[in-house]
């Protein structure tokens, strides 16, 4: 490659075509595809990389680091709302977190001003257009009119070989509309909502607390707060089954009762009274043979699901893993992945097996995604220690990504009535007759088998245990990250980019806690309020109305200034009610933001009164730190304890090995933090204290 | 007027909260005294004592067992 050096000794190179990604990741990849031997030049300037490539013409590919640009206030205060008029602006302008960006756009620029050609090679979605586009459009002075435009759904030579050749002679500007659409919606509705519930709590208390809500989160903090009202004002109530086991051929078996549940204790009774210790017969017996397909390739939510509850872990080691697609598309090339896959010991004989077959075709789901296909390793052989959980989620993406080839698994059941004095229960049998597919997704998938022996009609079997069993109804399960997440994809809420930062949010806000997610007193008031003065705020339906129209825009089927409009047109009256109300708005939430302060500083209950908390409390006098119980502003308890008074000290909602009292994590400027347990008599201290006091004996011997 | 049970403010005997738990405990009772003809006070003890009844409404049952009301 040839380069000019500048006075300041920086490269200065030939006119090329620049090559805008969404990632460095993708840049390098897409770097390594195009350049003819394989080995572009990574060059690094103010810590952004990017890559030189030659091909037929030289090619400089550059990555972005997600959004460059953001949707900001056009021009105004941060302190009042409505507001709507805004403009697109470098994240750094708008982001206090997102500094890096200002090197980014102007290595960006720098590029883009000695290039001739421009290509967006950003993911073929949504967020992915906005990002080439603004890039384009922004850094690279408005060149988004004459960049071309690389279509690809994986990151692999060949396709991306193809795509470099054969680029779309545009951008699409329709998914580049939609994306702009949704991010300007999303910042209408968050600024002006969060603003209007931020100044009506500070107006009323005169203390700042930053509240927000937006287009999703409102819905979804009202689907975590719903759950939580059933479950804490749910009322189990009773009812009964029969547990029974019957003797056959010496071996003891569980059968079930015809009658699943009861309601009334008296009939579970009677049915114990009257198969207990008898004999029964074998009436009929039912055989039937059934296929069972392999399972789909992992999407991002199935891959959630299935890692969650087989580990409960959410995170994964693999790349793109933001897919909404459960199609494997034939150029990822099945068979070099398997091929690499041999090379591990786990996997070889299932590997080779596959290889053997004449025709490697994936069972498929029915979603699709224009970025990118389902979740599937890239036969990589990780180059360092993986931690436990990344193995985990690895080798559960390779075994399912085999088992999509496998074939499908024939299993046998069988059903025998047993009647005993007029009641009838059945027997059941499972036996797997051809493993097929399940062999691969082992042990990801048990074959649960309950193996018979030879029985025949109308042979006598005795009743081993007849008994009643106790229960009662349950209340809903709680949400966790990855059900949250589910849920708000049947419910057609917010996208795939944008999910996991809204369940994060609420999180961060303090309206949700706890990994099975609880609604906080705090996003119970917020979602009051909501949807006491702005049901529309929080309406599954208007959210999702509102994001069918954002689809449209896609598909030329809507227009985006219409989508605007309408989006403001339904604030408007929002806006307008909470200004009006914001007295009483500010009120409800100034006390729900005292009552969640005061709520984190509850470290337990009391030792000594057992029905106060104790609680961090400052002295009025001395505006010293202790701990003190609240039952103390009733007259009932005094108990109180020392705190250090520097640093800063929370309840650690753990408790103290040694005597059980609750500890408080004290964290200070040039010191370890420590969990403090602050019983003056606790076990512990006293063995440090005779310990320390045997060390200076020594010392001292 | 404040809510008997935690005391927010409220137009009838408990808030929006407590009172829809109120609201289930009476209607729950029928199903208990069908499945087993308990009292309503021994049906109190028993869902006070339920690992699986709710917060709110264990704090609604803690409050009728003590006020006595219904």
């Amino acid at each position: 490659m040839h380069f000019e050096r500048v006075k300041k000794g920086k490269p200065r190179m030939e006119k090329y075509t620049l090559i805008v990604t969404e990632k460095p990741n993708a840049a390098q990849r897409i770097a390594k595809a195009l350049d003819s031997q394989g080995k572009p030049e990574k060059i690094e300037e103010d810590g952004v990389p990017y890559f030189l490539a030659h091909r037929d013409q030289k090619l400089v590919v550059v990555p972005a680091l997600g959004h460059l640009y953001t949707v900001v206030h056009e021009r105004g205060r941060r302190n009042y709302y409505p507001v709507f008029n805004f403009k697109w602006a470098p994240r750094y302008s708008a982001e206090r977190r997102a500094k890096q960006t200002r090197t980014w756009i102007e290595v960006i620029s720098k590029l883009a001003s000695n290039a001739e050609n421009f290509i967006a090679a950003c993911d073929y979605d949504l967020e992915g257009s906005l990002i080439g586009h603004c890039i384009l459009k922004y850094a690279c002075s408005d060149k988004e009119g004459v960049a071309k435009r690389m279509k690809f759904s994986t990151l692999t030579k060949n396709e991306l070989k193809k795509a470099y050749e054969d680029p779309l002679p545009s951008l699409n500007f329709a998914l580049i509309e939609a994306g702009r659409t949704r991010h300007e919606v999303d910042w209408l509705y968050g600024v002006n909502l969060s603003r209007a519930l931020t100044l009506a709590a500070k107006r009323w208390s005169g203390r700042y607390a930053t509240l927000s809500t937006g287009r999703v989160q409102g819905p979804t903090l009202k689907f975590l707060v719903r759950r939580e009202k059933k479950i804490r004002s749910f009322v189990p109530t009773p009812y009964w089954s029969i547990r029974s086991e019957v003797e056959v051929k010496d071996s003891v078996y569980e059968v079930e009762y015809e009658t699943k549940t009861f309601e009334k204790k008296a009939d579970a009774e009677a049915v114990v009274e009257a198969c207990k210790g008898k004999t029964g017969e074998i009436e009929t017996i039912e055989m039937k043979k059934l296929q069972q397909k392999p399972p789909i390739p992992f999407d991002l939510g199935k891959l959630q699901t299935e890692a969650y509850s087989l580990f409960r872990y959410t995170e994964a080691l693999i790349s793109y893993p933001r897919t909404s697609s459960q199609k494997l598309p034939p150029t990822i090339d099945y068979k070099a992945i398997l091929k690499k896959l041999k090379k591990k010991a786990a996997y070889k004989k299932l590997a080779s097996d596959l290889l053997k077959k004449d025709e490697l075709k994936p069972v498929e789901g029915k979603k699709e995604d224009p970025a990118h296909p389902a979740i599937y390793p890239t036969g990589n052989i990780p180059e360092r220690e993986l931690s436990e959980p990344e193995k985990r989620v690895w080798d559960l993406v390779v075994r399912r990504f085999m088992a999509v080839f496998g074939e499908p698994a024939i299993k046998q059941s069988m059903k025998t009535s047993i009647v005993v004095n007029g009641h009838y229960f059945y027997l059941r049998g499972r036996r797997v007759l051809k493993e097929g597919w399940m062999r691969f997704y082992k042990p990801y998938v048990r074959a649960e088998e309950v193996l018979l022996p030879a029985i025949k009609e109308g042979e006598k079997v005795s009743m081993k245990q007849v008994m009643r069993e106790d229960k009662f109804t349950k209340p809903p399960s709680r949400y966790n990250p990855s059900s949250l997440l589910q849920k708000m994809e049947e419910e057609g809420i917010g996208t795939k980019a944008t999910r996991a930062d809204i369940i994060e949010t609420l999180y961060s806000r303090g309206y949700a806690a706890e990994e099975r997610i609880v609604a906080t007193d705090l996003g119970f008031d917020i979602a009051d309020v909501l949807s006491r003065y702005c049901p529309i705020v929080t309406s599954v339906k208007f959210t999702r109305e509102l994001e069918e129209k954002m689809e449209k825009i896609q598909t030329n089927s809507e227009d985006r200034v219409n989508v605007l409009v309408e989006a403001v047109n339904q604030l408007k009256p929002v806006l307008e009610e909470l200004k009006e109300k914001e007295q009483t708005i500010g009120q409800v939430l100034s006390q729900a933001i005292k009552r969640a302060r005061m709520q984190e500083r509850i470290i337990g209950n009391c030792p000594d009164c057992k029905t106060g908390k104790l609680t961090i409390l400052y002295s009025r006098k001395t505006k010293k730190r202790f701990i003190g119980c609240t039952n103390y502003f009733k007259g009932i308890c005094t108990t109180s304890f020392p705190l250090p008074q520097k640093g800063t000290a929370k309840p650690a909602q753990k408790n103290c090995k040694g005597c059980e009292w609750p500890l408080v994590f004290v964290r200070m400027r040039g010191k370890r933090p420590w969990m403090l347990c602050f019983n003056p008599k606790c076990p512990l201290k006293e063995e440090r204290r005779k310990r320390n006091e045997m060390q200076s004996l020594q010392k001292g011997n | 007027m404040k809510c008997k049970v935690c005391k927010r403010e409220t137009e009838s005997k408990f808030c929006e909260f407590h009172d829809k738990a109120y609201r289930n405990i009476v209607k729950e009772y029928d199903v208990w005294k069908k499945a087993s003809d308990v009292s309503w006070k021994e049906y109190l003890s028993e869902i006070a004592n339920n690992s699986y009844t709710g917060l709110w409404a264990k704090e609604v049952t803690e409050y009728l067992m003590k006020s006595g009301e219904k």
